[in-house]
């Protein structure tokens, strides 16, 4: 059905009701309810996320850095007008995610929706991808318990469960 | 798949090519998936991701055959999550190599098939539980090392890998170092085990940074370019410095009879490295390489029904969907 390998899905983590949703990596699944499950495993064994959501890697469209300082939207077909999600990489400071969702944007290319986010946003390089094709966990209270408190309760897998850990026990003792 | 054919020195363009690639680096910019690159680079990236991809997921068998020994619920819980860990960490780190181009295919064929290279420490046996402690803190010790250099790694997609293990490796470290300190404070037969997995750990643990920096022919070119940030030495420097004296400390004494402080360097100065062994390990003679790849081969055999059951799945609702 796929070839050898199943399909790509870029994984959209976001953290808090307030903060960006944020790419975090990918996940191969056969759907992207499967991808959804996957990326909760993957991405989300530790308690710091509010919402998750799939879209397949083949459908964002990106332009590098180095693509940004050329004719990078020139040429580009365009169709209907549909919603796009636009992620921007911010700097090149060391950091665990790479595109943050900087808008949603109506356009009729992902060029033009990165076009009208570069009117808004900073970055060094940019992600579009329709908004039809991401498929996300629902922001209701059932879910987001559901999906994303179980983790609250494994505190064994944070290091300051662990407190002090000395050798020289007597000494440091509270 | 359609591979690359650019960044070979002797494309016209290369040498200005590689200045900005060399500058960009210079600047502490980092190098993204369709960005330029040399193809060396990429080549080298390619081989030290998916090695250190394998690395993670075999790294789940020695410890993984505790899961059901452990000695309390607790300490069940706590390598339960370790191991959960390692294959997530197998998971970012695939993603990172993909991103060069390499598919997850090809390096779970090169893995099965023998071909691909995995961390030489997971083919050592855990024969006791404290194996378990000892690997927690001095195995994950020096990972966390190397794994806080990589973090600055030039290559954008491996430095991100980097910095979410790292920070969530600690939790390994410590679990590790707790179990150790406190049987290493426990009865005598718990001190001996204890005692007698750092005599077998010690060296692997040790060799684990890799050959000397005099016989480690890609460091330059891997310091150059940003891939790596600090050299093989170096990192096993500043692990046995921390290390060593924590182990004093706690009544332990590793297998070493050379090991001494250099008062004037500041640091700790261990005896010759065993490498005959590290070469005979790494190219097949160790004790468990045949198990490990074995075991791999297995849960990828066992896991063959689900992974086509999925499949089945999904058609049957694009069918639907299309209906």
């Amino acid at each position: 059905m796929w070839g050898t390998e199943w399909p790509r899905y870029e994984v959209i983590k976001q953290d808090t009701p307030k903060s960006p949703p944020q790419m975090v990596g990918s996940v191969h699944a056969t759907d992207p309810e499967h991808a959804l499950l996957l990326a909760r495993h993957v991405f989300v064994r530790r308690p710091s996320a509010y919402a998750l959501f799939v879209a397949p890697a083949e459908a964002f469209f990106h332009v590098t850095q180095e693509g940004l300082k050329g004719p990078w939207s020139e040429g580009l077909e365009e169709g209907p007008e549909e919603a796009y999600w636009v992620f921007a990489k911010r700097s090149h400071r060391r950091s665990m995610v790479y595109g943050d969702l900087v808008g949603r944007f109506l356009a009729k290319g992902p060029a033009s929706a990165i076009r009208e986010a570069l009117l808004h946003a900073q970055g060094v390089a940019f992600w579009a991808v329709p908004e039809r094709l991401v498929v996300g966990t629902e922001p209701k209270e059932e879910v987001i318990e559901s999906w994303f408190a179980p983790a609250k309760d494994k505190t064994y897998r944070l290091q300051s469960y662990y407190g002090l850990v000395t050798a020289k026990e007597v000494e440091d003792a509270p | 798949m359609v591979k690359l054919r650019i960044g070979y020195p002797e494309d016209p363009d290369y040498p200005e090519r590689l200045a900005e690639f060399e500058a960009r680096i210079a600047r502490g910019e980092k190098i993204e998936p369709g960005d330029w690159m040399p193809a060396e680079y990429r080549r080298q990236l390619i081989r030290m991701i998916s090695q250190h991809a394998h690395s993670e997921w075999v790294g789940m068998l020695p410890e993984g055959a505790w899961i059901t020994r452990a000695p309390s619920l607790r300490r069940k819980l706590i390598l339960l999550a370790k191991v959960q860990d390692e294959a997530g960490h197998g998971q970012y780190l695939y993603h990172a190599a993909e991103t060069l181009g390499v598919t997850r295919e090809e390096m779970v064929e090169a893995l099965l098939s023998g071909r691909a290279k995995y961390s030489n420490i997971f083919n050592y046996p855990t024969l006791t539980w404290a194996d378990v402690g000892i690997i927690g803190w001095l195995v994950d010790g020096m990972a966390i090392k190397n794994q806080t250099m990589l973090a600055q790694c030039s290559y954008g997609p491996y430095s991100r890998a980097m910095v979410r293990i790292c920070a969530e490796e600690t939790f390994h470290h410590k679990q590790g170092k707790e179990a150790v300190l406190l049987y290493a404070r426990g009865s005598r037969k718990q001190r001996q085990m204890v005692q007698d997995a750092l005599n077998r750990w010690w060296w692997p643990t040790l060799m684990m940074a890799g050959p000397h920096d005099t016989d480690s022919p890609h460091t330059p070119l891997l310091l150059r370019w940003g891939i790596k940030t600090k050299t093989n030495d170096q990192i096993r420097q500043e692990f046995l410095n921390e290390h060593v004296p924590e182990l004093l400390e706690a009544g332990l004494t590793p297998p070493d009879p050379e090991l001494r402080y250099d008062e004037k360097t500041g640091n700790w100065v261990h005896g010759p490295i065993p490498w005959d062994e590290f070469w005979k390990v790494i190219n097949g003679e160790g004790p468990m390489n045949r198990h490990r790849l074995l075991a791999r081969e297995r849960a990828h055999e066992e896991g063959r029904w689900v992974r086509e059951a999925m499949e089945a799945h999904a058609k049957r609702r694009l069918a639907q969907a299309a209906d």
